[in-house]
């Protein structure tokens, strides 16, 4: 019939033109661009209102701290600052800033910045605010010159420097133009940036990412070698990016992918897979506040009944390092000499018979749309029903977990998750996690034993590092003993890059997207 | 048309009672981890979450009257223009789907009609039949298997590769054409592919069979046993007669269509995340964020209200004898 | 009762697609009784082998192995017990609470019927799969949430069906005469509306079943259904895609139980509405 013959020829130029469409080659990329797929989205470019891994892209390249830490093991190195003073009593952070180091509109980097940025973090009271609000008070921090900042912290505190770096230095006289009903430049900020860093914001759309280009300027200096632009873009799902990465769209992924993909990406010839061991420990809380859970003899018992090497070498490869107490094995205060626990169903029944009164079916909290948390929380249900002990596995969403986490009612019995690393002191672990004045907050185990606290809170305010990483040594070691945890892994970094890209440098904390000594070959 | 009103106000108070039993609480999400207590209550009072819920629901529908949707809690922008954002991205799949299902379903419906219980005929029934029983989200991902993983000749996911092109209507393959930005074209109508099947597929299967029934009562009606006897060619009965009364049958279903394509454009947005209302309605209840849902059903229901009214009338229209 | 029983079962035999649809629903409803004895590896169900994981096809394994080491095959056939407990009771539900609520409606015509047919108007106005995401997700996951989910969104749907079928047979003369004769309301539902109307209502449960096992995968696939380590078909299909594509058999095996199932209702619903309603029969001669 010539409708049919008019019809099919009609079918047949739509697919040829949608074949050829789809035939066209994408265009290659800009000789200098690095283009990472992220995560997360960059739902806002404040550098004061976020402070978690997933987005620090944006707070790492467009602006700069007083202090940085680089490198693995990390250090605090200088870098708006050019030296510091401390005063005797521990209470006075004298800065000295560097000079000619300028903000993206030319204008310098002066104290009353600093100022003004710590102010603006206290009174935002937002991401790294509690990092502060407890040692610093609004208007207690000085400018005597144009180059010097005066903390007066209330009380002596020995992580004052570590947190530091987490006060990203804003252009208060641009921020101060931008205020609107009191906000601090909030509304506007969030889209743009105010920021001295090695890189300047060109584009920004939340449901897709920012491209920024290098700031010539910068204090810090360019080598011959770097990058004349940088894209950090959203891109939820785990094979969409690495997908990307094998086709050449993406130069860099984050570096805690699961370790199917990890093997498929180091084996093609494009890639570069980059090893470290990062500070980011896997554990499971457990709810010390709640009976029974408060009885250590149930707390072993459900510390061997966790099978560690199925867990570590089959479901993860062996691609992380068995990490048995509350702090990170490659950072000083670790306990070197602690022997953690087993996976032994023996030992796990010898401690429950000694529980008294009866048990009632454990809730183990996962994390959703995080499958380690969801299979490690398999597997534990798994040796419990092992040893007679009834559980069930409840996976929320980070918004629902997050607040639960905060409440003694509310709280699992147990929950999965990563410890990252904040700043590079073993506070940011065993320090907060198993704090009394933290309970509640940073302290999500309800865990609070006297000699424990007496050793942290010492630790907080001696300034020797020797004599608080002995503290912290035995406080870890307490706490595992005392099985206030089940402490699983240290994770490892493996960041899978382009062969082309060259000049990664990782830290624990900005996981490698510091992009000041990347290029391209 | 009264019944439009009091419907939607039902609507929202649904919503609102639901959204308001949920544990999570995602001011303390959005405050952050180190966020105190009071700190917590500061951002509620804020978003005048302290207020008795009987108060913050008529202060929402006070605000819905003047176009205020209230703010997300979320992306911190007011969801009026989240949903006007995200808005293109859905229409411009949803009307793809419908293109391109009617296109091919239409004609593949006809035929089946035509030459009924031959070997095409047989083999649509499976399909159609088949086309319903898959689940959206299962067929979605065996695409992304086979054609963006295994063949590569598919994005996996995404609506557009970069930045896209030059904002005018949010339509990305109609914006790239205006402005001759053919690496955008090619990227935009690239990500449409897989989607777009996904989308038209129960769709299409839908459509043929209606067409199909619709064709057969019309062939087999008197009106045109009169038209053949009279001598009128076959073709021109087929085509004149029988497809106005094949497409009175489908107009039928565009609401039921619609609805299908609402509710598969959800899933079918988590999967591929393409960034339009049904994967803003997910997150949005991912992240309990309140206001956001409230918005998005509103949206949603009008949009269908809307939808079933003007199916009424191209009803009356085409066909003033009320089918049963 | 018992001759139309027999009428409908040998005019069911005689066409070949609801054959398929019966065979398929038996088979769903055998696995899901005896899938102990059926599975190689019940035990895989609660038990782990992460040695063994994402293994593929093989002898040993009909589907292969999860994320966890589990037989996918064993995994499945447990899964078609979630699935038909779902299915039949969100219906269920639904029916025993829309069906009534259509008939006390549709035989009043004062405001509670109307107040009552305008909640269900509000509950129809958005897709089902959206109110039921936001009910499950405040609930929490589990698969009771999932049937109070599915339940309170599809009850609205019969409310709407039978009210319409009640007025319309209101207007049947036999029913205004028993009215005139002084039958009470109660009577008159349950005795004279509600057999002409059963048919119908039995087709499209039928069907129902199929759209509501779809929808339920979609919440388990969202993770608003039974946690894990259940075997529930929708939650594996999203536990698989971060293998994909090299562990293609994970993702595979759940899409096509739950295809197969909803194709047996749709296939005997199609067929039980060819016997039973032949005013909605579709054109299907020769």
């Amino acid at each position: 019939m010539k409708h049919f013959k008019t019809f099919k020829a009609l079918m047949l130029s739509v697919a040829l033109t949608a074949m050829s469409l789809v035939g066209i080659p994408t265009d290659g990329m800009a000789k200098s661009k690095f283009v990472f797929a992220n995560s997360s989205p960059y739902d806002t470019l404040d550098p004061h209102a976020i402070y978690d891994v997933g987005r620090v892209a944006s707070r790492l390249n467009m602006y700069d701290g007083l202090m940085r830490w680089l490198d693995n093991p990390p250090k605090l190195t200088p870098w708006l600052a050019e030296s510091y003073n401390i005063s005797a009593d521990g209470k006075t952070y004298t800065f000295k800033l560097r000079k000619g180091a300028t903000f993206h509109d030319g204008s310098p980097v002066e104290a009353k910045d600093v100022v003004y940025s710590i102010e603006r973090i206290l009174a935002l009271k937002k991401g790294a605010v509690s990092l502060f609000s407890k040692s610093i008070e609004p208007g207690s921090t000085q400018a005597p010159d144009n180059h010097t900042v005066v903390f007066n912290l209330n009380a002596a505190s020995s992580i004052f420097l570590a947190t530091v770096p987490a006060i990203h230095v804003v252009n208060s006289d641009l921020l101060k133009s931008k205020e609107v009903d009191g906000d601090w430049g909030g509304t506007w900020l969030s889209k743009n940036e105010a920021g001295s860093g090695s890189f300047e914001l060109t584009r920004y759309d939340p449901a897709i990412g920012f491209q920024a280009k290098r700031y010539a300027n910068h204090f810090m200096g360019w080598g011959d070698k770097y990058l004349d632009e940088i894209e950090f873009r959203t891109v939820k799902e785990i094979n969409s990016r690495v997908l990307g990465l094998l086709n050449g769209d993406f130069h860099g992924t984050d570096g805690y992918l699961p370790q199917d993909q990890v093997k498929r990406l180091k084996a093609d010839s494009n890639m570069n897979v980059l090893e470290e061991e990062s500070m980011r420990i896997f554990y499971s809380i457990i709810h010390n506040g709640r009976k029974p859970f408060d009885d250590v003899n149930l707390r072993k018992a459900l510390s061997y009944a966790f099978d560690y090497d199925a867990f570590i070498n089959n479901i993860l490869s062996g691609s992380v390092a068995r990490n048995p107490v509350p702090v990170p094995n490659n950072i000083w205060g670790n306990p070197k000499d602690a022997k953690g626990y087993t996976y032994d169903l023996e030992k796990a029944k010898e401690y429950l018979a000694k529980v008294k009164g009866p048990i009632p079916e454990i809730t183990i909290g996962a994390l959703a749309g995080y499958g380690q948390t969801e299979q490690a929380a398999a597997l534990l249900q798994n040796g419990l029903s092992k040893i007679g002990l009834k559980s069930k596995i409840v996976a929320e969403p980070w918004s629902v977990a997050s607040k639960k986490m905060r409440d003694e009612q509310q709280m699992y019995d147990m929950l999965w998750l990563w410890r990252s690393t904040y700043y590079a002191d073993p506070n940011n672990w065993v320090g907060e996690m198993y704090a009394c004045d933290q309970v509640g907050a940073r302290n999500n185990s309800w865990y609070c034993k006297p000699e424990v606290d007496k050793l942290l809170m010492e630790a907080r305010v001696e300034p020797d590092q020797a004599k608080r990483a002995a503290n912290y040594e035995k406080a870890a070691k307490m706490v595992t003993d005392d099985a206030g945890g089940i402490f699983v892994y240290n994770t490892k970094w493996f960041g899978p890059y382009n062969k082309k890209v060259k000049g990664v440098r990782f830290s624990p904390i900005g996981n490698a997207q510091e992009m000041r000594w990347v290029y391209m070959e | 048309m009264l019944w439009f009103v009091p419907t939607l106000i039902g609507l929202m108070i649904i919503t609102f009672t639901i959204s308001h039993i949920i544990p999570a609480d995602p001011v303390a999400f959005f405050a952050g981890e180190n966020a105190t207590a009071e700190q917590i209550e500061a951002l509620r009072a804020r978003y005048g979450f302290d207020k008795p819920l009987h108060i913050q629901l008529v202060n929402y529908l006070i605000g819905v009257t003047q176009g205020d949707l209230g703010i997300s809690i979320y992306t911190q922008r007011p969801i009026s223009e989240d949903l006007l954002a995200r808005l293109p991205a859905t229409m411009e799949l949803t009307f793809m789907a419908v293109f391109f299902s009617t296109i091919v379903g239409v004609p593949l419906g006809v035929f089946a009609a035509v030459y009924r219980n031959s070997f095409l005929d047989h083999f649509l029934r499976v399909l159609t039949v088949s086309g319903l029983a898959i689940a959206s989200f299962w067929l979605a991902i065996l695409f992304q298997l086979l054609f963006a993983m295994e063949l590569q000749i598919t994005p996996l996911q995404g609506r557009i590769d970069g930045w896209g092109p030059e904002k005018i209507t949010g339509f990305f393959v109609l914006d790239s054409l205006l402005v001759a930005d053919w690496e955008s074209l090619q990227s935009a109508f690239s990500h449409l592919i897989l989607p777009t099947l996904t989308l038209a597929f129960p769709a299409m299967a839908t459509i043929v069979r209606f067409t199909r029934a619709g064709v057969l009562d019309a062939i087999n009606s008197n009106y045109v046993l009169y038209e053949q006897a009279m001598g009128l060619p076959s073709n021109l009965i087929i085509w004149k007669y029988v497809l106005r009364n094949a497409l009175i049958g489908t107009v039928t279903q565009i609401g039921l269509i619609f609805g299908i394509l609402i509710a598969g454009a959800v899933v079918v947005e988590a999967v591929f995340d393409w960034p339009g209302l049904g994967l803003y309605a997910v997150e949005a209840i991912m992240n309990s964020d309140y206001s956001a849902i409230m918005g998005f059903t509103l949206v949603t229901g009008a949009f269908f209200i809307i939808v079933n009214l003007i199916v009424d009338i191209l009803h009356g229209i085409i066909d003033p004898r009320t089918q049963d | 009762m018992l001759e139309s029983t027999k009428f409908i079962i040998s005019k069911l035999s005689r066409d070949r697609t609801s054959l398929v649809g019966a065979f398929l629903l038996i088979a769903l409803v055998l696995i899901a009784i005896f899938a102990p004895v059926l599975a190689p590896y019940p035990e895989d169900v609660t038990e782990f082998h992460p040695p063994e994981r994402l293994f593929g096809p093989s002898m040993l394994h009909f589907f292969g192995t999860d994320r966890m080491g589990s037989d996918i095959f064993s995994r499945m056939l447990f899964g078609a017990r979630i699935t038909i407990a779902i299915a039949v009771i969100a219906v269920g539900v639904s029916v025993l609470v829309g069906v009534p609520i259509g008939l006390i409606a549709g035989y009043n015509r004062n405001w509670i019927s109307d107040g009552l047919m305008r909640i269900s108007d509000i509950f129809l106005a958005v897709p089902q799969i959206i109110l039921a995401i936001a009910i499950a997700q405040t609930l929490g996951p589990s698969i009771e949430n999932v049937i109070l989910a599915l339940s309170a969104t599809y009850w609205p749907f019969w409310a709407r069906l039978v009210y319409a079928e009640t007025r319309s047979a209101l207007t049947e003369t036999y029913v205004e005469a028993s009215i005139a004769l002084g039958a009470s309301p109660f009577r008159v539902m349950v005795f004279h509306v509600l057999p002409n109307i059963s048919s119908s209502i039995i087709v499209r449960t039928t069907i129902g079943m199929g759209g509501t096992i779809l929808t339920a995968a979609a919440l388990g696939f969202l993770g608003l259904g039974p946690p894990a380590p259940s075997p529930e078909w929708g939650r594996t299909i999203a536990e698989s895609r971060e293998f994909l594509p090299e562990a293609w058999w994970y993702a595979t095996a759940p899409g096509v139980a739950i295809f197969l199932v909803v194709m047996g209702f749709n296939l005997f619903g199609d067929g039980l509405r060819d016997i039973l309603d032949p005013r909605t029969r579709r054109s299907n001669d020769g």
